[in-house]
């Protein structure tokens, strides 16, 4: 190769004129264009993070178009789901013959259970009535709105799924979720609360949120009052916090929600007895002052497909 | 032509995303809807790829009811940059949407980290980066897919379109 071969001749194979120092226009207002544009952009996104996330100036906006965007959700969540319906049948398969040996088991046990239960429920009803006792909300007051998950949680840090119903059905931000298959008795399982709400369309944040929690305590050993909240770990483990060293919690028990009574805003929005979870460890450590109680989900947060929103009686 | 597909395709990734896809653990952290920003914008140029990213951001905060603007200011970036690759150094080369895929995979999710952490939402940075080898792993398998479909739909522009974005040196 010639030692004075030029870059503009290796690249266009002819020599060609260099351009004055000034020149380039084309490129240059290419580039600033470019530069103007990606500009607009990333100022437009910068104001959009400020107004959404200081004000609620632009709900109206999202609302509308959440609102939009639903029915194509739904049409792509029902057009996928004969399949994933055949993948899950599939993989049910695979423990189906275990399982039912142990719901059959399962279902023998708890219809003697339900037999003592229901006598205790009516024993229960009676006496509250002759008490005139005020307890904590139950799950009754609560009016049931069943929604669909329209969007699952979208990455590892989003705690939060969106639902198809929103306050056109009542939901306020704050109300509880639960999932209608979880629990016992047809109470539900606890899901999580909802924290934004526009006419349609609810995002409801999850138990495994970095900010959940909630007061808990242990069917068996109603004394036991502690706080469940997500584990550092895997997101589907729960810990039930600020339990002292004294109280006793066995493996197994069933984790309910507290309902703790309290005065205007600080009473608790979540009725008592909702089933969080089992626990599934339980230790003490010299270093803690409480104990270590691993509790473990009834639900599913990772394939939620419908949920119910219980809605607060409206306050007189 | 080329914004309506892109649109089109942008579209059908994020209500895929979105009502589809995520209902599985793995595409948690996987993103069909990055995959398939980053073909668009690796064929058709930066100012291209930032405009579709910032639409399919602002789509997707708006779906979920998020923070407006935090996706699209991720996505702004993420299409603006692969699109200055696919017009610089990246032509067609076979490894280019692997190489932007990886790249963006892992900065999309410390941008997101960081984000969250300068809003003062929870941002569990160990969460994160557990879910960052999958998410690398599969948005590398998406690629070959996605990228091969969107290729076909953008054929990549003549070479004169391109050169005019070089500056010769020399």
């Amino acid at each position: 190769m010639p030692r004075n071969r030029t870059v503009r001749l290796a690249v266009l194979g002819s020599s060609v004129q260099r351009a004055a120092p000034s020149g380039y226009p084309s490129s240059r207002s290419s580039a600033v264009k470019r530069r103007i544009v990606v500009g607009l952009l990333v100022l437009a996104s910068l104001v959009l993070i400020t107004v959404s996330f200081r004000s609620s100036a632009l709900d109206g906006l999202q609302g509308t178009g959440a609102t939009v965007l639903r029915p194509f959700e739904i049409a792509a969540d029902r057009v996928t789901r004969p399949f994933a319906d055949t993948i899950g049948w599939f993989r049910g398969l695979a423990d189906a013959k275990s399982e039912n040996r142990k719901l059959r088991a399962q279902v023998a046990e708890l219809q003697s259970q339900l037999i003592l239960d229901e006598g205790a429920i009516q024993e229960n009803v009676q006496l509250r009535k002759a008490l005139d006792y005020h307890g904590p909300p139950s799950v009754a007051e609560f009016t049931p709105v069943n929604a669909a998950v329209l969007a699952n949680p979208q990455n590892a840090i989003d705690q939060s799924v969106t639902i198809s119903a929103g306050t056109s059905q009542g939901i306020v931000v704050g109300s509880v979720v639960v999932e209608p298959t979880g629990g016992s008795d047809g109470v539900g399982a606890l899901v999580g609360t909802v924290d934004r709400a526009v006419s349609n369309v609810a995002r409801v944040t999850l138990l495994t949120d970095a900010e959940s929690a909630v007061t808990a305590t242990d069917l068996t050993n109603t004394g036991v009052v502690g706080a469940i909240r997500r584990g550092s770990g895997s997101s589907d483990v729960l810990i039930l916090d600020r339990v002292p060293k004294q109280a006793v919690v066995r493996r197994d028990d069933t984790i309910i929600t507290a309902g703790t009574l309290g005065e205007g805003p600080l009473r608790s929005k979540f009725p008592r007895g909702i089933p969080i979870g089992t626990v599934s460890s339980q230790s003490l450590s010299d270093a803690s002052l409480f104990q270590n109680i691993q509790v473990k989900p009834l639900v599913d947060f990772s394939s939620l497909r419908s949920v119910v929103v219980l809605v607060p009686p409206k306050q007189p | 032509m080329d914004a309506l597909k892109a649109a089109v395709i942008l579209f059908v990734a994020a209500i895929l995303q979105l009502s589809v896809l995520t209902e599985y653990q793995p595409f948690r952290t996987g993103s069909v809807v990055l995959v398939a920003l980053l073909a668009v914008a690796l064929l058709r140029g930066s100012v291209f790829g930032a405009v579709a990213g910032f639409l399919t951001g602002l789509m997707l905060d708006t779906a979920t009811l998020g923070t407006l603007g935090v996706t699209s200011l991720l996505l702004t970036v993420a299409g603006f940059w692969i699109g200055r690759y696919g017009e610089t150094t990246a032509r067609d080369r076979f490894h280019a949407p692997y190489v932007s895929v990886a790249v963006v995979t892992v900065l999309y999710v410390v941008g997101e980290l960081l984000l969250q952490f300068m809003l003062g939402e929870p941002a569990p940075a160990a969460l994160a980066m557990h879910g960052l080898p999958g998410a690398l792993l599969l948005n590398l398998v998406l690629t070959l897919p996605v990228y091969a479909v969107i290729r076909r739909l953008f054929p990549p522009l003549e070479l004169g379109d391109r050169v005019r974005e070089v500056r010769l040196l020399g």
